[in-house]
């Protein structure tokens, strides 16, 4: 089949109705929690995973992406009309964003960020479009010594390039290796480190965790946190931007594009890193660098195009090699788990229908997305204005239905609690949980194929040198490492990341 | 970044992250304690256990020996109450929806979950407990099929 057969073969499979109607519902809920502070993407995809459950593969699936991109359009908006993040990736459209919006220019910021998201989305789109098939082809070749250092590297990658001290982030990757290996072993049989407890022979659900960890955590420590009443919004005004904020906008929706749809494909990366780098690029290559953060519409529109573009390229690494790059992939990984399907290579030959159907809807998503943020901004807005006492108790609800619904077990519901009370040791001990879903998905992945390479060469571990790509990606491993150890580069990374935790 | 607060020494939150690292390694180590080893070519299923439990006892002791020396920082204020109060819910939850059915299990996970914010108000909380306990039965329970009684009888 040709690109443009597979092509109506993905939207033929996205415009059905009830395909349409999940990528809507995805890309509705993902504006809600990109607007509303305090929920993020990750928890809500944890706890709508399990209802996903009962839906058709795709439908599940597109509804999930769609939360996940559309976030980064709702977390503008907040980010925008109140000076507080949405999300995470929209801390730096705060600092342009809110000051055009005191100056009366909310609307224009909005409109410059709903229309480089669409056209980043686009390209985002198209990239995965193209780059899928090239990357399965070479995935096909990967032996079990390729997939280990692969993952190797990716995991390790991932610690470097997210913000956070990375010795935490190596060793929540190692916690999160450890709770992948919970239950029986695949190869021998041998029950290990249940405790004993027969419910645990099966493993642990990553719903469990993830819920237990990014869910019920998050809202103790947003109740923790004092100042959840309403918040004071700036006044909307016309929507259109003037014929001068394209002509400033235009280049650095371009560059904000090209860079977060490479950045999405690095392990670790995704939206926030794009959208905080995209920030930086603009304030480098501007020739007034000075007026950045009193309301410049580059300082908006390049980080928002970014971080929609990485939220999107961050699917090709998990759609053609089976690795998640991040956490949200962790939890599409296991979406696609749910359903029995493993991601990768093997997918775009043998059920072609769930890859370009998914790509297809991607781009419909974001369609829908203009429409959603543009002309319906007003009804989001007035969602601000709802305390979080209000919203608590249903996230709570949402989330102990979806554990308790995976195999109607009390033990589920108290195993993720204290999986909760765990992630709340880790926000007090300022440990990023990100990483521990990362290796908790790797983790059986990376043990089987680890096994199967020395199995085959009977114990010889000079395979992983002796194969070109898995030696180019262990030396690729070693640099990042051995760049870290350089204190120039460790005061850099510091910098790049220090406006964030501002 | 919170100021140092306080004299003496000890990075608190990074010593935590190194207790947490250190004793669930151990912890892994002790309870994978009878598991054969195994040879390279022939892993057995304390492999791989062991070496990430050994790592994450190194990476612990990374992370803990230098913040000792580093200044005084104290870990953010921990308040019970919201801790407490969902936990209790949340398992209460799990063992009325076995027991007593779906309404009474998210009656109860509502309002006891509610008390966690002193800021509540019953003339709030109880028409919220009501209709997020509809909303779930008509959506969960009919609506997604979720095996759970609805009552207790």
């Amino acid at each position: 089949m040709t690109f443009i057969d597979l092509l109506m073969l993905g939207f033929s499979e996205a415009i059905t109705p009830a395909n349409l109607a999940f990528c809507l519902l995805g890309a509705l809920l993902g504006t809600l929690i990109g607007v509303l502070p305090g929920i993020g993407p990750t928890a809500t995809i944890a706890v709508l995973l399990p209802i996903t459950f009962f839906l058709p593969p795709l439908a599940g699936i597109i509804m999930l992406a769609g939360i996940y991109y559309g976030a980064q359009y709702g977390g503008s908006t907040t980010a925008v009309l109140v000076n507080l993040p949405g999300e995470a990736s929209a801390v730096v459209t705060t600092l342009d964003g809110y000051q055009m919006a005191r100056q009366g220019r909310a609307g224009a910021a909005l409109a410059v960020a709903a229309l480089g998201s669409f056209f980043a989305g686009t390209v985002a789109t198209f990239a995965i479009a193209v780059a899928g098939p090239t990357l399965s082809g070479f995935a096909l070749s990967f032996g079990p010594a390729e997939y280990v250092s692969l993952m190797v590297f990716g995991l390790l990658a991932a610690t470097i390039l997210a913000s956070g001290p990375v010795l935490k982030a190596i060793g929540m990757i190692l916690i999160g290796l450890l709770l992948g290996m919970v239950g029986t072993d695949g190869a021998t049989g041998a029950e290990r480190l249940t405790f004993g407890a027969i419910e645990l022979f099966d493993g642990i659900d990553f719903i469990v965790i993830a819920i237990g960890i990014f869910g019920f955590s998050e809202i103790i420590a947003n109740l923790e946190r004092s100042g959840s009443e309403g918040v004071k919004l700036a006044p909307l005004s016309r929507l259109w931007p003037t014929r001068e904020d394209f002509r400033n906008s235009w280049g650095a929706v371009l560059r904000g594009t090209g860079l977060g749809t490479l950045l999405g494909l690095l392990p670790g990366g995704g939206a926030t890193l794009a959208s905080f780098s995209a920030y930086s690029l603009e304030k480098k290559v501007s020739r007034h660098p000075e007026r950045f953060g009193t309301g410049v519409v580059e300082g908006v529109a390049a980080p928002e195009a970014a971080n929609n573009a990485a939220a999107q390229s961050s699917f090709i690494p998990l759609l053609t090699l089976g690795i998640p790059s991040n956490n949200m992939m962790a939890m599409m990984l296991s979406a696609f788990m749910i359903h029995g399907i493993t991601p990768g290579p093997t997918v775009l030959t043998n059920q072609p229908e769930i890859f370009w159907g998914l790509v297809a809807s991607m781009w419909i998503g974001n369609l829908l997305l203009v429409v959603i943020n543009l002309p319906m901004i007003g009804l989001w807005v007035k969602l601000l204005t709802v305390p979080y006492r209000l919203l608590y108790p249903a996230i709570l609800l949402f989330c102990c239905i979806g554990v308790y619904s995976m195999n109607n077990r009390i033990f589920d519901v108290i195993l993720a609690a204290g999986f909760g009370l765990l992630g709340y040791a880790f926000r007090k001990a300022k440990c990023e949980p990100g990483p521990l879903l990362l290796g908790f998905v790797l983790g059986p992945l990376l043990e089987s194929n680890l096994r199967r390479t020395l199995l085959i060469t009977q114990g010889d571990p000079a395979i992983f040198v002796e194969r070109p790509i898995s030696l180019v990606m262990l030396l690729a491993t070693v640099a990042l490492l051995g760049l870290m150890i350089l204190p120039a580069f460790r005061r850099t990374r510091e910098e790049a990341f220090q406006e964030e935790e501002a | 970044m919170a100021a140092p607060t306080g004299t003496g020494t000890g990075d608190r939150p990074d010593l935590l992250s190194a207790g947490l690292f250190i004793g669930l390694g151990a912890l892994g180590l002790w309870m994978g304690r009878g598991l054969p080893f195994g040879t390279l070519a022939q892993m057995g299923p304390g492999f791989l256990p062991r070496v990430v439990c050994v790592l994450l006892i190194a990476v612990g002791l990374a992370v803990g020996l230098p913040a000792l020396r580093r200044p005084a920082q104290a870990i953010e204020a921990v308040r019970l109450r919201p801790l407490l109060v969902i936990t209790v819910a949340i398992v209460g939850f799990a063992y009325a929806a076995t027991h007593l059915g779906f309404v009474l299990a998210a009656l109860w996970l509502v309002i006891a979950g509610s008390l966690a914010d002193p800021g509540g108000r019953w003339r709030h909380i109880l028409p919220l407990a009501a209709g997020l306990t509809l909303f779930g039965a008509l959506v969960f329970v009919y609506g997604l099929g979720v095996q759970v009684p609805l009552w207790p009888f």
